[in-house]
């Protein structure tokens, strides 16, 4: 199977991920948003697709449809290590993510889902003057996902589905060279796309119809970057040592994760849930650039990242407040990959605790308009990129408003 | 609809707070020590020496002028340095990175000189920076030493009495610095051991004695350096005894014939013999210790040995330097030469370590520190190390260091200074100083 993906989107799909449900995933389901990212115990509607392909055969109608976009406001706050006065914020453009749903009911036992959304998308933009330069500048990503799905349902409290993912995405990295001449510091950036085969399955269970259970499996992924573009801005002395026209290549597994869900349906108004989200990070051993053609400067790269396994606790619920308003809340706590030695300011991953909170309107019997909000706060964290020295206080908080709507008949 | 409205403003709630984290910033103090009157005592590298002159852009990186903006976020005062307005220099010998070609018609980058208009002109105000380029430990107790020295001259109070020691009661100091001892071997060092002589140990252990009472007379608290192993500098390190690269066999087997007759005289002696192979070669240079009768007192050099950065590499190129003739001892430091500046660094420090205890003063060890960049060292992102242009600490002279490399040492003393008087500097980004600038 030809799977490409960029080692950078990689890198950069294991920072949103760690940042748990971090603010590519958290977007993915407005109604899911408002409950803590919680999604993979019960079912809603056609969000079922991307949050647990076994649960499309609980869908209550015979269409369903979800759309929804979100935006994503990430500030980080760098304080250097004491003794210093250095601190330092990234400047994030907004990017809107959006998110498509749907599933038909071919009969009671079969249906069938297609996903379409940007499940890894980002920019961080720290600045060229900033003190970390060399390290990092900016580095940007948008990953594009199509998932046809299909479910079976064996009975009535159990099914199970299985998706095919197709992605594809480009990837755009930069850093300040420290080379300088009377124009100003060198600076090298690459970039490039790719795309990539992967795919989740889905079990769901409902021993009582007021208990859910699901478990939902996404696969490991070796992604291959192959002839990205470097592109270099240097003093014309050292044109030969960093050459026009280099490529590089670069490899990148993207975790396995598994989730588990539980939800319980306390009466006709209240739903309340939990999910355990495993995330299979130490796969994410470094990070490893291969140029053609190498010169004195450009030797190939092998940057540690020595990531751990990282499990994100997320709890949340669903009230019915009348007839037409449906309001929802959540949290979740999402322990960071990385360790305290090797946190590199290109991927600031801290401990997050996420809160959030949501409400759909039901606009007639077929229509809701969705919303969400979630609250990120990524918690205070002393830490260094040993291999290169760099060392500090990191602290981060993103926003993620969002708004959708869902048909369902 | 009312339950937007209500999510906007949620929203805009949210933004407010969310738009950047807050950290707790940094908080400066000055701990045990004052640093409202600081005068710094030293050589070429506490003046900003750098490039091969003191020149005005230089004055500014040096690392007491670095020190004296980090004091003043704790209460420090004005610095004045003794300004030159150029950026040649005082004296020529300013050197920029440009190409130059060779006499065997390669071009390669490399350190030109720079000319232009020199000022040397005297200042009339006290300065706090008492950096004396050439300056060993005992000139600072040398009446009269403006005389001698184009660069104390500029601010000595009478050139024919004046010790630059003196010039210390005219700031009356609450803090100082002090690191002098670099030019007591230096300055043998870089001539190949062939001029000058090192200082004393036990002498300089009398004159540092001296110049720290001296500094101390008013109570002031202060830092003491420890002197670098210098033959780890690119002055020493960027020609290696092997660069002479012989790829032609015609060549191998004149050279091994022309020192044929040679060989069985050396033999003779006991010592050994030169010679030649296709590929890298240890230099031919002058040994004056050998026990052989003029001409014959040369060998080929041995892996340990240094050659100086000051070596006229168009005439090892096209005019059979370190091949067909020997490389004048003058660019050479041998391994008894090594061997004696080695010595007497290690007692120079030895009696810094003991002098900054017994008077209750921070040692800086940057002996230390230039021993931890020989094989590269990593500050915020780039790697830092004692090679020669490439490496990031050195300046175009090979002996002195670069802006970067002089808030490194300003990083050091502030390190020491804090954890011996319980203060909070705050260190400098080293990255905000300017790199080499490339052509």
């Amino acid at each position: 199977m030809n799977r490409k993906f960029t080692l950078l989107l990689i890198a950069l799909f294991a920072s949103t991920l760690v940042k748990a449900g971090g603010y590519q995933i958290n977007i993915q389901g407005i109604k899911q948003n408002g409950m803590g990212y919680i999604g993979t115990g019960f079912t809603l509607d056609a969000s079922s697709v991307f949050f647990n392909p076994g649960g499309m055969s609980f869908v209550k109608t015979k269409f369903s449809f979800v759309t929804g976009v979100s935006g994503v406001f990430a500030n980080t706050t760098f304080q250097k290590i004491a003794p210093s006065v250095y601190q330092a914020n990234t400047d994030n453009p907004l990017s809107p993510p959006l998110h498509f749903y749907g599933t038909y009911k071919i009969n009671e036992k079969i249906s069938v889902g297609l996903g379409v959304n940007t499940p890894y998308g980002n920019s961080l933009k720290w600045g060229d003057t900033w003190d970390g330069r060399y390290l990092i500048t900016d580095i940007s990503f948008h990953a594009f996902n199509i998932q046809p799905t299909v479910s079976y349902k064996f009975c009535d409290y159990f099914s199970i589905g299985a998706g095919f993912n197709y992605m594809t995405g480009t990837v755009s990295l930069s850093k300040m060279l420290p080379v300088a001449d009377a124009s100003g510091e060198g600076k090298s950036t690459l970039e490039g796309n790719t795309s990539n085969f992967g795919y989740s399955i889905g079990i769901m269970s409902k021993p009582t119809p007021k208990l859910g259970i699901g478990v939902t499996y996404r696969s490991k992924i070796e992604m291959k970057m192959e002839g990205g573009d470097v592109t270099f801005k240097v003093p014309a002395a050292l044109s030969t040592n960093f050459p026009s026209g280099v490529k590089f290549d670069a490899m990148l597994p993207m975790p396995a994760n598994l989730n588990i869900g539980i939800s319980y349906q306390v009466n006709d108004k209240l739903l309340i849930g939990a999910d355990l989200n495993y995330v299979f990070w130490s796969v994410y051993d470094s990070l490893v650039f291969d140029f053609t053609p190498n010169t004195s400067s450009l030797e190939d790269s092998r940057n540690p990242r020595l990531y751990e396994d990282a499990p994100v606790i997320r709890v949340g619920a669903q009230y019915q407040y009348n007839e037409k308003l449906t309001c929802r809340a959540g949290a979740y706590f999402d322990k960071s990959p990385v360790k305290d030695n090797y946190l590199n300011p290109e991927t600031p991953s801290t401990n997050q605790i996420g809160l959030s909170l949501g409400a759909s309107y039901k606009v007639n019997e077929k229509l809701n308009i969705d919303a969400s909000f979630v609250y990120l706060m990524g918690l205070e964290r002393n830490a260094i990129y040993s291999p290169a020295n760099f060392a500090g206080t990191y602290k981060s908080v993103t926003v993620l408003p969002g708004i959708g709507i869902s048909y369902n008949f | 609809m009312k339950m937007k409205k209500i999510f906007l403003y949620i929203a805009i709630a949210a933004f407010a707070v969310a738009c950047k984290p807050e950290l707790d910033e940094f908080v400066p103090s000055k701990g045990d020590a004052d640093f409202s009157r600081f005068v710094s005592l030293g050589n070429s590298i506490t003046a900003g020496y750098m490039d091969g002159a003191l020149y005005k852009t230089g004055q500014e990186f040096a690392y007491p002028n670095i020190l004296s903006k980090q004091f003043k976020l704790v209460g420090g005062g004005d610095f004045a340095q003794p300004v030159v307005n150029s950026e040649i220099g005082v004296l020529p010998g300013k050197m920029i990175l440009g190409f130059k070609t060779d006499c065997a018609g390669v071009t390669a980058l490399s350190p030109l000189l720079q000319t232009g208009t020199l000022d040397g002109s005297n200042v009339s105000y006290t300065v706090n920076n008492l950096g004396v380029p050439g300056a060993k430990s005992f000139h600072l107790l040398t009446p009269g030493y403006g005389s001698l020295n184009p660069y104390y001259k500029r601010f000595a109070t009478n050139l024919t009495t004046s010790k630059v020691i003196d010039e210390v009661s005219k700031v009356n100091p609450s803090f100082f610095t002090l690191w002098i001892g670099n030019n007591d071997v230096l300055t043998y060092a870089t001539s190949g051991g062939a001029m000058d002589s090192i200082t004393n140990p036990a002498a300089y252990q009398a004159y540092m004695t001296n110049i720290i009472a001296a500094l101390k007379a008013n109570g002031a608290k202060g830092a003491v350096a420890t002197i670098p192993d210098i033959t780890s500098i690119p002055f020493f390190t960027s020609v290696p005894y092997n660069a002479l690269v012989l790829k032609d066999i015609n060549q191998v087997n004149a050279l091994n014939a022309a020192y044929h007759p040679v060989n069985a005289v050396l033999q003779s002696f006991g010592l050994d013999t030169l010679a030649f192979r296709l590929g890298a070669n240890a230099f031919v240079i002058e040994d004056p210790s050998s026990p052989l009768p003029a001409p014959y007192k040369f060998r080929q050099i041995k892996s340990t040995e240094l050659i100086t950065l000051t070596v006229p590499r168009d005439s090892i190129s096209c005019k059979g330097w370190g091949s067909q003739k020997p490389i004048p001892h003058r660019y050479v430091l041998d391994n008894a030469e090594i061997n004696a500046v080695k010595s007497a660094v290690s007692s120079y420090n030895a009696t810094i370590a003991s002098l900054a205890n017994a008077n209750g003063l921070a040692l800086v060890d940057i002996n230390k520190y230039f021993n931890d960049a020989k094989t590269g060292i990593y500050f915020d992102g780039i790697k830092f190390s004692s090679a020669f242009i490439t490496g990031g600490l050195f300046s175009l002279d090979g002996v002195h260091p670069s802006s970067r490399g002089q808030a490194i040492l300003a990083n050091y003393f502030i390190k020491a200074i804090n954890a011996k008087y319980n203060a909070q500097i705050p260190f400098v980004n080293i990255n905000d100083y300017p790199g080499l600038k490339f052509p």
